[in-house]
């Protein structure tokens, strides 16, 4: 078996067309070690331990925009309603650790575990009435049921009592680990980046490997991948429970964080909120929405202040714009520069 | 590389079996008890004019429609009301008419999703060395990593003639795999089909094609189908010679 050989042709010509073979990861495990390593420099080097909480939030969000990439963007599945599995993580640790629920109080780390296994559950009901059944729903169908579930999660934590109505509920665990806290400042940062880093691997994992490529595929053209023998509805099943989870992890520690977890959190604000760091970032990069999602929220803590409703205003125009010039997101159009 | 089918019955007559399949669409028989059996190792030419009920078969034999009535019987086993990737896992690949390979994908990665479900079991390594061999069958070496969009219309049907191999099916369809192709490359698909079935004799295919010249390079049996209807089956100069034929079909290409 005669070796792929790239240098057919000669000098510069080839070294290009070598680099253009590359499988494009190589180029892609640059940008992210770079961005890695930035995101531990930065809180080394800011004496700001509020500025470093607050990113640490953010990075809890990125990871929840990385989930929703991982459906969307690589599997085509559009979510409206992915809040509810970051949000509902959120609710779950609060009943779990708090006595006046009438519930007995758990440790944070099994509390956020038992949030993990319950946002995973959700996302096995949804997706499993929606794609294992007779008639399996794909696209708007599929999208106008999670608008529909985040809707009605929304509307029923604000009238439950059990869930502290529109006040939500206040967490009272702290997180820390071995004795050292990671509640609050640098501790908390850490302990955020550890949650996305690992998200970011378990998604990458999940698309490097077999289950990935028949993702894509079922994105591209179902019909033909059923008549390869994989069975499209079961690849849409695991991806959206592995992405269930993910955002659920990364809302448990996000409100034990924040402290409280209000209605808001599981709406469809919230969801369209995600949705857009994913369609800035650039669908189907998972790099693309970590850097739309801090950005974006570093943007709107330090402008909103100053330009309330101008802010809001500014947000909306973003979006509109990025949709009809950016089509591949901030990742698609910095990487095209960078081709050329 | 054939694979072995564990529960095969001992006395599989035919590769695939269709009993009386009827399939009505409104109030038109688009296919109106059609009834044929298919041999291991033979090549069957499925002919007829635009409407004559070709593609419906092609459906009702794959899985993506079901029939109103009569049975596909595929490998012993029947297959009638089952989805189309259960006909996959019982050994029959599909090579469509119009580009379906996954433009996204790069040509490698297309081959690797034709590779896997029969070979799923086995070592990455060993799934690799299969589509490396299939590059070179279907001539794809230099492409290997290039984005299946970018190829041309005649690599795309190559490629998915590769993805289809590549499972290792015991009965191909392919859905007119010369259209939109060049006199030449019509020929070397022929070439191709010729050269596989000299590797695998006992692997049935089934072409459907309007191309006469393509049918007559690569098999020595056609059915032909008018209305819904099959109304001849033999050799290619028996079906020539069939008046019925002559009338509905070949007389006006001749």
């Amino acid at each position: 078996m005669p070796a792929v050989d790239p240098t057919t042709g000669s000098g510069r010509s080839a070294i290009r067309k070598r680099i253009a073979d590359l499988p494009r990861s190589s180029r892609r495990r640059a940008i992210e070690l770079a961005l890695l390593a930035l995101l531990v420099v930065v809180p080394l080097v800011s004496a700001d331990a509020f500025f470093v909480d607050r990113l640490g939030r953010y990075l809890l969000w990125a990871a929840l925009a990385v989930s929703l990439d991982l459906i969307w963007g690589f599997g085509g599945i559009l979510s409206f309603g992915h809040a509810a599995f970051f949000g509902g993580a959120g609710y779950v640790v609060g009943l779990l650790t708090t006595t006046q629920a009438g519930v007995l109080p758990l440790g944070v780390w099994p509390a956020i575990a038992l949030a993990v296994v319950a946002s995973a559950a959700l996302a096995a009901i949804v997706a499993g009435a929606a794609f294992r059944g007779r008639t399996p729903l794909r696209g708007v169908e599929f999208a106008l049921v999670t608008l529909a579930v985040a809707f009605l999660f929304e509307q029923y934590a604000r009238s439950s009592r059990v869930l502290g109505g529109q006040n939500g509920i206040l967490l009272q665990g702290q997180l820390s680990v071995a004795g050292w806290s990671v509640h609050r400042g640098r501790g908390f940062y850490a302990l955020a980046l550890v949650v996305l880093v690992v998200s970011y691997l378990l998604c990458a994992a999940f698309l490097r490997a077999r289950s990935g490529r028949v993702l894509q595929a079922v994105r591209e053209n179902e019909e033909r991948v059923e008549t390869l023998g994989y069975d499209a509805g079961r690849v849409r099943f695991q991806v959206y429970v592995l992405s269930g989870a993910i955002a659920g992890a990364a809302g448990a520690v996000f409100y034990v964080h924040d402290q409280i977890v209000s209605p808001g959190a599981v709406g469809v604000g919230a969801s369209t909120l995600v949705l857009l760091w994913v369609v800035l970032g650039g669908r189907g990069t998972l790099l693309g929405p970590v850097v739309a999602t801090v950005l974006l929220q570093h943007l709107t803590a330090t402008l909103s202040g100053t330009f309330l409703d101008t802010w809001l205003f500014a947000v909306g125009t973003l979006l509109i714009v990025a949709i009809l010039l950016l089509p591949g997101g901030l990742l698609g159009w910095v990487g095209r520069g960078q081709m050329r | 590389m054939e694979r072995p089918l564990p529960d095969e019955p001992p006395d599989a007559a035919a590769r695939l079996q269709v009993r009386d399949v009827t399939k009505q669409f409104g109030g038109v028989r688009a296919v109106d008890g059609v009834s044929f059996e298919i041999g291991d190792g033979q090549v069957v030419g499925l002919i007829g004019a635009n409407g004559a009920g070709k593609t419906t078969l092609l459906h009702l034999l794959y899985g993506r429609h079901r029939a109103d009535a009569g049975t596909v019987v595929l490998a012993g086993r029947d297959v009638t009301r089952l989805p189309p990737r259960a006909h996959a896992r019982l050994g029959m690949g599909l090579v469509f008419q119009n580009t379906s390979v996954f433009l996204g994908l790069s040509v490698e990665e297309n081959l690797l999703l034709g590779a896997m479900p029969k070979q799923g079991r086995g070592r990455p390594a060993d799934r690799l060395s299969a589509v490396e061999q299939m590059l070179e069958v279907v001539d794809l070496v230099d492409q290997r990593y290039v984005p299946a969009a970018s190829l041309a219309h005649g690599q795309q049907q190559w490629l998915e003639i590769g993805m289809a191999l590549l499972a290792g099916p015991d009965l191909l369809l392919l859905d007119e795999p010369t259209s939109g192709m060049t006199r030449a490359e019509s020929r070397r698909t022929a070439e191709l089909v010729r050269r596989l079935q000299t590797d695998h004799p006992r692997r049935a295919v089934v072409v459907v094609e309007h191309n006469l010249e393509f049918i007559r390079m690569i098999s020595d049996r056609v059915m032909v189908m008018h209305r819904g209807c099959l109304i001849a089956d033999g050799s290619i100069a028996e079906v020539q010679a069939d008046p019925a034929v002559q009338d509905s079909y070949l007389g006006r290409h001749a």
